[in-house]
């Protein structure tokens, strides 16, 4: 039974099918019976009082079945600070908050009865920089930040408008500074980016009177967070509200949280039973869902002559937008492994989520992972330009391997980071000169590397499911977002009991029905999910060979297992199908099903004065990747030639999935490194928000991908897997970085890499007079 | 403004009166009930609601349903040949072309007119016509594959 047979496997995706024509049904899609059509109106102001709302005229539109504000719905929601209105109270906060909707016979009337809403604002200190918002003297955004219920952890720190100010400290920096040989201190900046999932948000709810019971069908990638973020916001028992996940159409951390869900119960409260549907169309989604931080990192780096590092201290301003969301944990969970994989004697990090009046930012595949590398992998690459070592040296000669202990406090093992260094420089031949040269375009090489953790302790329970025929169905809480959660949960249960992938089916998503999931964020599915059916798939085999046990009159000691067969050691043509076995134990309709959870039990909090734990992530993801970029010198313009992208994945589960992941991150990071960037003027206002405007990478700007798996195997992990949905892009913009340093001399602190940032930076360099 | 328009869907003639500003996306998702064209953007700017109009691909969100009277048109819901998947449905489910799935309406049927007019296209022929379909999961590499292999399964079947 120990060798794998569909585990390890390129298995094709088990959703593909109906994907392909057009069968599926996304949110977006869902039609329920007797719905009403949702708008909203969203705030013009990004911060500003409401001083009267008239929504009189908006009522009396024929065909307006319900419209509703803030009074209507006095709750407020957020994962660690509770302080977003469901729609705005009292004041608005950022250009795109909601401020009022209406429920119709269709969305024509209810975009009509949307414009009879009249609101009177009253116009307030409007602020857009994360490090003016945080000065002595500025206004405060949450004036009642104080009397906010909040998470435990959070740690407001001393300064306005700061919803969390995280803190590492080791050693003594300033004591490592006066140490080094070398001290490099800059200042880089990340701009906001928006998920764009190709699936705009929506949400449908209805709310039945009689039954008292309220259900949401929307395309959320955390259906039991949001069931507890809905619950606690409106006092009602758990068990009275329902959450049902149509499929999704991409997510990348946007779709966690609550975003229209709000809107939809809020107006779901007025229509007399009928559902209620609210879309948002991409303008709406660029404005008002979610965005990832923009972040203001300095860094500041000492090292020995050798390239030994002995000082880091990095200050990271994360724009958290207008409301805190998932501000908190990005702050702490970006922040802590800031300074890098590297051993590190002396490091000081203060991370500071700061609001301001864009809008609101929040968890985005790679969790703050991407800001701190472009800052911290350039500056590896800066110094060791200046001690003239190259950049993989000075890299091995610190990295992370087994068994050190990382700055946070903690012993690292399963450290597959050196394999995917030394295998993604290998793959675009560092070291050697690039083959192609023509006039006018210069060529350059560069890398970075990364560690990221996953959300630590969580919990993930799975159902597990064998039927008379031998078929087999998961229950599991994982939400398929595109990354292929149920394929890999398929080939877990198809692995444990020894059945073709056809004959696994995964349940849909119901909270009714479905055993809790933390959430399908943050790389933790496979592992903790894959653990999760491994153990219940585990749990039905176990009862179903018992149940063989006195069928085949023998103990099931002496039993065995494969193919889907119970069957006799010594006498292996006396077998039973595991559907036979449950049907003579069971009848016909009979079903045999087994439990299984998984938890990260020993993860524990970070101390709140120096960041440390002994066990901050139940594992840790490494990657390296690795660019060649060409770059014209008469416009500016950056093309990635080929990029390499090497990923300690623990075991590859299924390695064409693998690969997908992969590439999918690296493109994605490609569009963050080279023209991607949501523009925020100075009064709040977004000035892109469409994808003519907003450049995502098309077929077009891709190279030459070259996605390389390493397995380095994490034991409590199922079958030795790790995670690796996030880190595809968290070292990309950084490796570009240095790919472009390397090409043109000149580094360039600002993302994105665009043609003009790039081009100024030429310019700026060929003024200076030669050193 | 209502008006009665006649036109072909996927093969069959319908008839029906709708407002003559009612995009063609709109009409087919939400009055005819047909939802495999998405709505990624509803400007023209992503794909994702690709259709066949008198056999050429065009944004469903870009046409209005006053311009329909008499046409042909062909939806992902048309793309299969009877109850068999078409050659470029087949190598993306093969070969990893679709993930979260919602752009890959749009970019079979992109892909579909490449392969009518070119069965011989090089790599840059499949990434010039896919240009328009924007996806956010797959990275394009393993789209442009499925077309390159779909383009060979036509191709070898022509041959036969």
């Amino acid at each position: 039974m120990s060798e794998l047979t569909v585990v390890g496997k390129p298995v094709q995706r088990v959703d593909a099918a109906e994907k392909l024509t057009g069968e599926a049904v996304y949110g977006y899609d869902l039609v329920l019976p007797n719905m009403l059509h949702g708008k909203t109106l969203f705030s013009p102001k990004a911060h500003a009082k409401i001083k009267s709302i008239h929504t009189e005229k908006a009522k009396k539109l024929p065909g307006v079945v319900a419209v509703v504000t803030g009074e209507d719905a006095p709750w407020t929601h957020g994962e660690s600070v509770k302080d977003k209105p469901f729609l705005a109270q009292v004041k608005v906060r950022f250009i795109g908050e909601p401020v009022a909707a209406v429920a119709a016979e269709d969305e024509d009337t209810a975009q009509a009865a949307v414009k009879l809403i009249e609101v009177e604002y009253e116009d307030l200190p409007v602020y857009t920089d994360p490090e003016e918002a945080c000065k002595p003297g500025a206004v405060e955004i949450h004036e009642d930040f104080g009397k906010y219920r909040k998470a435990e952890f959070i740690v407001q720190g001393a300064m306005p408008n700061v919803a969390e100010h995280f803190k590492l400290r080791t050693g003594n920096v300033e004591q490592g500074f006066k140490e080094s040989d070398l001290v490099l201190e800059e200042r880089y900046f990340v701009p906001i980016i928006q998920h764009a999932a190709m699936e705009p948000h929506s949400a449908h709810a209805q709310f039945d009177k009689e039954s008292g019971r309220l259900t949401i069908w929307v395309a959320n990638d955390a259906p039991f967070r949001a069931l507890h973020e809905i619950t606690e916001a409106l006092g009602m028992p758990k068990e009275k509200i329902r959450f049902i996940n149509p499929l999704q159409g991409g997510g990348f951390g946007s779709k966690g949280g609550l975003k229209v869900e709000p809107i939809a119960v809020a107006l779901a409260f007025h229509t007399n039973g009928r559902p209620v549907r609210v879309k948002f169309n991409r303008e709406e989604t660029f404005i008002s869902t979610l965005t990832r931080h923009e972040a203001v990192v300095y860094s500041k780096t000492g090292v020995k002559k050798d390239g030994m590092l002995v000082a880091r201290e990095m200050t990271i301003y994360w724009g958290a937008g207008a409301y805190a969301e998932k501000s908190p944990t990005v702050c702490i969970r970006g922040s802590l492994p800031a300074p890098g994989p590297y051993r590190i004697p002396h490091v000081k990090v203060d991370g500071y989520a700061v609001y301001t009046n864009k809008p609101v930012a929040g968890s985005y595949r790679g969790y703050g992972i991407p800001q701190g590398a472009w800052a911290g992998e350039q500056q590896m690459d800066e110094i060791a330009k200046r001690l003239g070592i190259d950049p993989v040296a000075i890299r091995m000669r610190n990295i992370f391997v087994e068994g050190d202990i990382s700055y946070w406090g903690e012993q690292l093992h399963a450290v597959g980071l050196k394999e995917t260094l030394l295998k993604a420089t290998e793959a675009i031949e560092w070291g050697k000169k690039p083959t192609i040269s023509k006039p006018g375009v210069k060529i350059g090489k560069g890398f970075a590397c990364i560690q990221k953790p996953t959300r630590s302790p969580t919990t993930s329970a799975a159902g597990v499911v064998v039927n008379a025929k031998g078929e087999v169905t998961v229950l599991a809480g994982t939400v398929e977002i595109g990354q292929g959660c149920n394929t890999i949960l398929s080939q877990v249960a198809a692995e444990e009991l020894k059945v073709p992938m056809d004959k696994v089916r995964m349940h849909p998503l119901d909270t009714d029905v479905i055993p809790f999931d933390a959430s399908t964020t943050s790389s933790r599915s496979t592992y903790h999910m894959g653990n999760a059916v491994r153990r219940a798939s585990i749990h039905a085999r176990e009862q179903i060979m018992e149940a063989a046990s006195p069928m085949l009159e023998a103990g099931v000691k002496d039993l065995d297992y494969a193919d889907g067969k119970v069957f006799l050691k010594d006498q292996p043509q006396q077998a039973l199908p595991i559907g036979e076995v449950v049907r003579r134990k069971l009848g016909i309709n009979g079903e045999v099903r087994g439990d299984g959870s998984y938890t990260y039990e020993i993860g524990k909090d970070l101390d709140v004065e120096t960041g440390h734990s002994d066990h901050a992530s139940a594992f840790y993801m490494y990657a390296t990747q690795a660019a060649e970029v060409a770059v014209d010198e008469d416009s500016g313009r950056v093309r990635v030639l080929r990029m390499s992208a090497a990923h300690d994945v623990g075991k590859a589960i299924n390695p064409l999935n693998c690969a997908a992941q992969i590439e999918g991150g690296v493109v994605m990071g490609i569009g963050s490194a080279l023209h991607e960037e949501m523009v925020v003027d100075n009064t709040g206002k977004v000035r892109n928000p469409s994808f003519l405007d907003y450049h995502l990478a098309t077929s077009l700007d891709i190279p030459e991908l070259i996605p390389i798996i390493v397995e380095c195997p994490e034991p409590q992990g199922p079958y030795g897997a790790k995670g690796l949905g996030e880190p595809g892009l968290a070292p990309t913009p950084a490796a570009i970085g240095n790919a472009v340093a390397d090409a043109l001399g000149v580094r360039i602190y600002d993302l994105p890499l665009k043609p003009e940032n790039v081009y100024w930076a030429m310019q700026k360099s060929k003024k200076k007079p030669a050193a | 403004m209502n008006k009665q328009i006649r036109f072909t869907l996927n093969g069959k003639n319908v008839s029906r009166e709708v407002p003559t500003h009612r995009l063609l996306l709109d009409l087919l998702r939400d009055e005819i009930g047909m939802t495999g064209t998405k709505e990624g953007c509803g400007t023209g700017d992503c794909g994702a609601c690709t259709v066949f109009l008198n056999g050429k691909p065009v944004n469903s969100c870009l046409v209005l349903s006053g311009e329909l009277e008499g046409a042909d048109i062909v939806t992902i819901e048309g793309l299969k040949i009877g109850p068999e998947l078409h050659p470029i449905q087949k190598t993306f489910l093969q070969d990893g072309g679709a993930q979260c799935g919602y752009c890959t309406p749009g970019m079979l049927m992109m892909s579909k007119a490449l392969l009518d007019e070119n069965q011989n296209p090089t790599e840059e022929d499949i990434r010039f016509a896919l240009s328009g379909n924007l996806c956010r999961c797959t990275g394009y590499a393993k789209i442009v594959q499925a077309v390159q292999d779909a383009a060979a399964m036509i191709r070898s079947k022509n041959v036969q």
